[in-house]
């Protein structure tokens, strides 16, 4: 079993298909929305061209609706792909951004940022997310670290630390309830108030995170075997660990930061590409990381439009969507075994 | 000649005896009567006497009963009763009432909000202890303030001081509304968070725009969400293009600057004119008596 899972088996024609995907979904979620606006109209302004469009027309697709669509691809994507390697590297098919207390952590860190920090320190919430992802993964890998020998006692300080981070931001919450109304709908998660500057800013540690990830996805293989087979094969399994995990928490903290809590995407996609790609499991990173956006774009395009002029919150969506799929992915799945 | 006048004594006399009966009569309807029984939001106690000790868990019931003059007979309030600056303010939480820390103070009379986390057992609990409580459900309009106002007033005897206070009350909002109604109407947005969750025409806050003539911009979203609470989505902001825009949430750092600097808002009449209204803290959100220089503030910025 293990002989064939470390050939290169990198499926191009799976990882086109899902480029196509994405790019249909894109094209779908930007001809879509609360408000109607002529498809060739829009085809004008992404080509640059003379529109017969109003200013206000024109800044609700430039400055809402474009980044709108490009910040659910990115959080989609970064969500997925460290979902994958998450799962990787613990050995455990439902490791997902939300062990490890990556997300949580992220989370009390943006609360602590609109409680304690109050309005002063409210534009800085991304940095203050990010800070808490990273700081509650070091205090998993303190816990764990020193006495490593198994994943499984990783996982566990994890959720610990997942549980520790939440409980000290519910105190706050309930310390502050006059604040309660932000800290309530950033954790639901929210896409609603994307603009470039954050697309931007995203975007740069995004793509530093799958530019890591990407390229230690070959060694990644390894260790889904035992350790000591890893070692065999010349790879040190704690350093490919460190950096892999360090690199999918940073990608995870940006995407919680930017966006709120948004379940389901870090589980769900990877199953569905690995077993469309008969389990190749991380050289289908790319065509994880593509499904994962084009699939957060989606639940978007539901989310601004399903009840329009209101909003659903996209984490409702993806787990509305993800869990029943997740259930059925499981079965069918337990049966073929 | 006598007689007349004696006569006309005796009847000066009956008047007088008349009148006084009848004063007092006012009096002695003016004072509650204990024990008293109360209905509240559909939770019944009993006050045995005048209460002289009570806490208020309701940042509303606290500027209600300072209004009305009962700030002497209250004893503590919780946590986010900031207003007025006089109020004993505790480290009591309104949110999510400690019984022990309550009945510890020893109180005569409590208001808790039925909003409050396990509020029916915490009612459950002071009413064994012996403690009255008067359950208080958030007011959906002004008539629901009135009712609180005046249940206030009978429980802890200052029913002339509550029918004043709302009486005054009433006389400002008419001439708010009055004044009102001769301007054209406006469309506006109302916005609780920088996420653009908003307050439709079914929300008590809607019921102040709505008096005032005003257009709500999130009304055709009142389907979105049972209590009126919608999140609008900026794509149908931006077209509504509402004409004022009211930020509850400039105590959280939204002002005129950080809504103008939003990509896409340029476009929005009301950022173009720069008619955005950065409210003041609390007053928004409380159904006490400062709604009334609510309505003032809201007709002001109309003109």
């Amino acid at each position: 079993m293990s002989e064939i899972q470390l050939k290169p088996i990198w499926r191009w024609q799976w990882t086109l298909i899902a480029g196509i995907f994405l790019l249909i979904v894109c094209a779908v979620a930007i001809t879509i929305g609360p408000v109607q606006i002529k498809t060739i109209e829009i085809i004008h302004t992404l080509l640059g061209r003379e529109t017969i469009l109003s200013d206000q027309e024109r800044s609700l697709l430039i400055e809402i609706r474009f980044p709108r669509v490009a910040l659910a691809a990115l959080v989609g994507a970064a969500l997925a792909t460290s979902g994958a390697v998450y799962q990787t590297v613990f050995r455990n098919p439902l490791a997902d951004p939300y062990l490890l207390g990556a997300a949580a952590g992220a989370g009390l860190g943006a609360t602590i940022a609109i409680t304690v920090a109050r309005a002063d320190f409210y534009p800085s919430l991304p940095i203050f997310a990010f800070i808490g992802g990273i700081l509650a993964v070091i205090a998993t890998f303190l816990v764990a670290g020193r006495l490593y020998s198994d994943p499984g006692s990783l996982l566990l300080s994890g959720i610990a630390i997942g549980s520790f981070a939440t409980a000290v931001q519910t105190f706050l919450q309930q310390r502050n309830s006059e604040v309660l109304r932000p800290v309530y709908s950033w954790i639901l998660g929210e896409l609603t108030v994307a603009e470039w500057s954050s697309v931007r800013w995203a975007a740069l540690y995004i793509f530093i995170a799958l530019g890591i990830l990407f390229s230690v996805s070959k060694i990644l293989d390894a260790l889904m075997l035992s350790d000591e087979e890893a070692f065999s094969l010349g790879v040190s399994p704690n350093r490919i660990r460190i950096i892999a995990v360090c690199a999918a928490t940073l990608a995870t903290a940006t995407a919680v930061s930017v966006s709120g809590l948004i379940g389901f995407v870090g589980i769900v996609v990877p199953h569905i590409v690995k077993r469309l790609t008969k389990k190749a499991t991380n050289r289908a990173l790319l065509a994880i990381a593509l499904f994962g956006a084009a699939f957060l774009v989606l639940a978007d395009l539901g989310a601004r439009t399903l009840i329009t002029p209101a909003e659903i919150p996209i984490g409702v969506i993806t787990a509305f969507i993800g869990a029943p799929f997740f259930l059925f992915i499981l079965r069918t799945r337990s049966k073929n075994l | 000649m006598f007689r007349r006048i004696r006569k006309f004594g005796v009847a000066v006399l009956a008047l007088s005896i008349l009148l006084s009966s009848a004063a007092s009569a006012i009096a002695r309807e003016n004072q509650t009567k204990y024990p008293l029984n109360i209905v509240s939001a559909g939770f019944a106690t009993k006050l045995p006497a005048k209460p002289l000790r009570i806490i208020s868990l309701s940042p509303s019931a606290t500027e209600i009963l300072f209004a009305i003059k009962a700030g002497p007979q209250v004893l503590a309030v919780d946590d986010n009763s900031n207003y007025p600056a006089n109020a004993p303010r505790s480290a009591l939480s309104g949110f999510a009432p400690n019984l022990e820390a309550i009945v510890a103070l020893n109180p005569d009379f409590v208001i808790l909000n039925k909003d409050s986390a396990k509020s029916d057992a915490i009612h459950k609990s002071l009413t064994n202890l012996g403690i009255p409580v008067m359950m208080e459900a958030a007011a959906r309009n002004l008539s629901d303030v009135y009712r609180e106002i005046t249940e206030i007033g009978r429980a802890v005897d200052q029913q002339a001081k509550a029918r004043n206070l709302i009486h005054t009350m009433k006389k400002r909002i008419a001439t708010v509304i009055k004044t009102s109604k001769r301007i054209k109407s406006q469309s506006f947005f109302h916005e609780l968070d920088n996420t653009l969750y908003t307050a439709t025409s079914k929300t008590f806050i809607g019921n102040v725009y709505r008096d005032l003539g005003l257009i709500n911009v999130a009304d055709s979203a009142s389907g979105a969400d049972s209590s009126g609470y919608p999140q609008l989505s900026a794509e149908y902001l931006i077209q509504s293009n509402p004409e004022i825009i009211f930020l509850a949430d400039a105590q959280y750092g939204e002002s005129v600057s950080t809504v103008k600097a939003r990509p896409g808002w340029q476009s929005i009449a009301a950022v173009k004119n720069v008619r955005i209204i950065e409210l003041p803290a609390d007053i928004p959100s409380r159904w006490g008596p400062r709604i009334v220089d609510f309505y003032e503030l809201v007709a002001k910025s109309i003109k």
